[in-house]
């Protein structure tokens, strides 16, 4: 048995709704496994967002544990949490969330320009992540000047450049058509192939139905566990 | 994150959005190009004042007579009073002087102008040059000959030049020779101090005042540190000489020279700093600008600082990207601003005839202003800037 890249023990998340918590997580306990491929499903309310946030180390449990790759995520302050996640996390959003009048190349290089890899490398680099996604020509055009299809390809190629020990995919293919979306579910299975560790957070259980196991969220709470995990 | 990817960063952003640039660099470029403007002018008459006024001659006290006795116009100097001055040893050179008005005629041409009496120390005391021929010397003063001495200015009214040295001119109806021409001093404005006619003073009281009283006397002191001294000396030696009571005032007056200079030094220095002032409140304007466009430009950005932070940015990452842009504004616009500036001030130098001063501290000033400016507004938007939660800021629309 290898070490979990996510070990959540009895996470909660609570927010101040006029005074009173609300727990938006109410005692979550996970294990992911090095090169799992696990989608987390739920319906709007169940606590997917506030799943993907922790996650994503860009929000804190209330209380329990989260490990991420081996690191406590409570002992770090907001800086601790953006350099883990530009070491450990590559993010794809449903709304692509590329920067605007940027070139591919440009966005898909930014997260090594938080890590302080060099210009040359980091352009290499981002450029050999474009062509793995098939966008070798496309290295040069703006956001707006590609389809929704591509620029998911592009946020794909964003997620991988820095070889992160987690691809967090939330809602990947809701904002696009069932083709394009497709593709990216293609790319991801793909991904998932070559090892590498993916959380996919959705509403839709065909689309989760292609990891190997599949959380369900309800009420903040996991109602139910499909599929075969590697450890626990 | 380097200062290099930084600037990078914010040429890039500057780039997509020239235009807002230019116009938020504007208020800048007017600011510094003002401050540097008027303080150029400022330093500019000072210069030029200060150089006029060491051009009437340097370590200069001017004796005048004041009042007369019970409105009597007769002055209370005489010869043997500039004589007398002449004696003490803190004293270089005095040339008594006396005044008066006539047309002077040569070769057909005539003008109206200053009939200056006065002895052979008068170049050295009044900081004047021969250009042509010579000037007075104590044997023309002694046997009033009749030699004149042309300012530049009257002799190129009678079109007189090097080559009508030794010809006769008239003075008031007598004939005079022409001996020498003076260098012009130049200056504009006020009273032209190449326009005069030299002659020696004893020719003046006896053709054209009468009596032996002088109208003033210039004193030139051996020592610039001993103005006070010598002002004092001679003050004494007057009042002795006029046989004053110690209750009498003063029947002559001693204007310093310097005295003069360090008040138009004083006051033109205040009004650089005047200007300065007014125009460093456009600067201060320039930087309102500043702050006002990156504050909208954070309100704008705030799904592309979330990004930026989902991907690894760091507070400080934002807070260097958002001060790095208004300090390029900056700078950017205080660069323009200096050579706008220095332009300006040249130009203006240029309209009001006099040199074009270049003050490097004007510079060095300018360019730390504008990053203070730059740093000053820059700050509390990048702070915002770097202060947003990232799961907001990608949820902003």
């Amino acid at each position: 048995m290898s070490a979990p890249v996510l070990r959540l023990r009895d996470v909660q998340r609570h927010y101040q709704m006029g005074g009173t918590p609300v727990p938006a997580l109410d005692g979550v306990s996970l294990d992911v496994g090095p090169g799992e491929f696990i989608a987390i499903l739920g319906p709007s309310g169940s606590g997917k967002s506030t799943m993907m946030n922790i996650l994503g180390c860009l929000d804190r449990p209330t209380a329990g544990s989260y490990e991420l790759a081996g690191t406590p995520v409570a002992a770090l302050d907001d800086d601790g949490l953006a350099q883990l996640r530009s070491r450990t996390i590559g993010f794809i959003f449903q709304s692509y969330n590329l920067l605007p009048r940027t070139t591919a190349l440009e966005n898909v290089a930014t997260p090594l320009l938080y890590q302080g890899v060099g210009r040359r490398e980091r352009m290499a680099r981002a450029r050999a992540a474009l062509e793995r996604l098939g966008l070798g020509d496309r290295i040069d055009h703006e956001p707006t000047e590609l389809s929704g299809g591509q620029q998911q390809r592009v946020a794909v190629a964003r997620a991988i450049v820095a070889e992160p020990a987690l691809i967090l995919a939330d809602e990947p293919t809701g904002n696009l058509d069932s083709h394009a979306g497709a593709e990216v579910m293609a790319l991801l299975r793909e991904l998932h192939a070559a090892g590498r560790t993916i959380v996919l957070i959705t509403h839709d259980a065909d689309v989760a139905a292609t990891a190997t196991r599949q959380v369900h969220l309800l009420d903040g709470r996991i109602a139910s566990i499909d599929g075969v995990g590697l450890a626990s | 994150m380097s200062v290099l990817e930084l600037l990078r960063l914010a040429f890039s952003r500057l780039r997509t959005h020239r235009l807002r640039a230019a116009l938020t660099m504007l208020g800048v470029i007017i600011g510094v190009a003002s401050v540097v403007a008027l303080v150029g002018v400022g330093q500019g008459s000072t210069t030029n004042i200060t150089a006029r006024l060491n051009g009437l001659g340097t370590n200069l006290l001017t004796i005048s007579a004041t009042g007369g006795l019970g409105g009597n116009a007769t002055s209370t100097l005489d010869l043997e009073d500039a004589a007398a001055i002449g004696e003490l040893t803190s004293v270089a050179g005095v040339a008594p002087e006396v005044s008066t008005s006539a047309t002077v005629t040569a070769g057909g041409e005539s003008t109206d102008t200053t009939i200056l009496g006065t002895t052979e120390a008068y170049p050295a005391v009044r900081a004047y040059e021969i250009w042509q021929g010579s000037f007075l010397t104590d044997i023309t003063v002694d046997r009033e000959l009749r030699v004149a001495v042309l300012g530049s200015t009257t002799a190129s009214d009678l079109g007189l030049g090097a080559e009508d040295l030794g010809t006769e001119i008239e003075i008031g109806g007598l004939p005079f020779t022409l001996i020498g021409i003076l260098q012009p001093k130049g200056g504009t404005g006020g009273a032209d101090p190449d326009d005069q006619v030299l002659v020696p003073i004893s020719v003046v009281q006896k053709y054209f005042v009468g009596g032996d009283s002088v109208r003033s006397i210039g004193v030139s002191v051996a020592d610039a540190a001993q103005m006070d001294a010598a002002n004092a000396e001679i003050s004494s030696l007057l009042r002795e000489r006029h046989e004053l009571g110690a209750t009498e005032d003063d029947d002559f007056s001693v204007f310093d020279q310097a005295q003069l200079l360090e008040a138009a030094e004083s006051i033109s220095g205040t009004l650089t700093l005047l200007l300065g002032g007014i125009a460093s409140i456009s600067l201060i304007v320039g930087g309102i600008g500043i702050m006002n466009i990156m504050l909208v430009s954070v309100r704008e950005r705030t799904r592309e600082i979330g990004i930026r932070k989902a991907v690894g940015a760091r507070g400080r990452d934002i807070l260097a990207q958002f001060l790095v842009e208004a300090l390029t504004l900056s700078l950017l616009g205080g660069l323009i601003g200096i050579v706008t500036g220095l332009a300006a001030s040249a130009a203006i130098g240029q309209l009001a005839g006099w040199d074009f001063a270049f003050n490097p501290m004007t510079l060095v000033v300018a360019v730390l202003f504008s990053l203070a400016v730059g740093v000053l507004f820059g700050v509390w938007p990048a702070r915002q800037a770097a202060r947003l939660d990232p799961i907001s800021a990608l949820r902003y629309e």
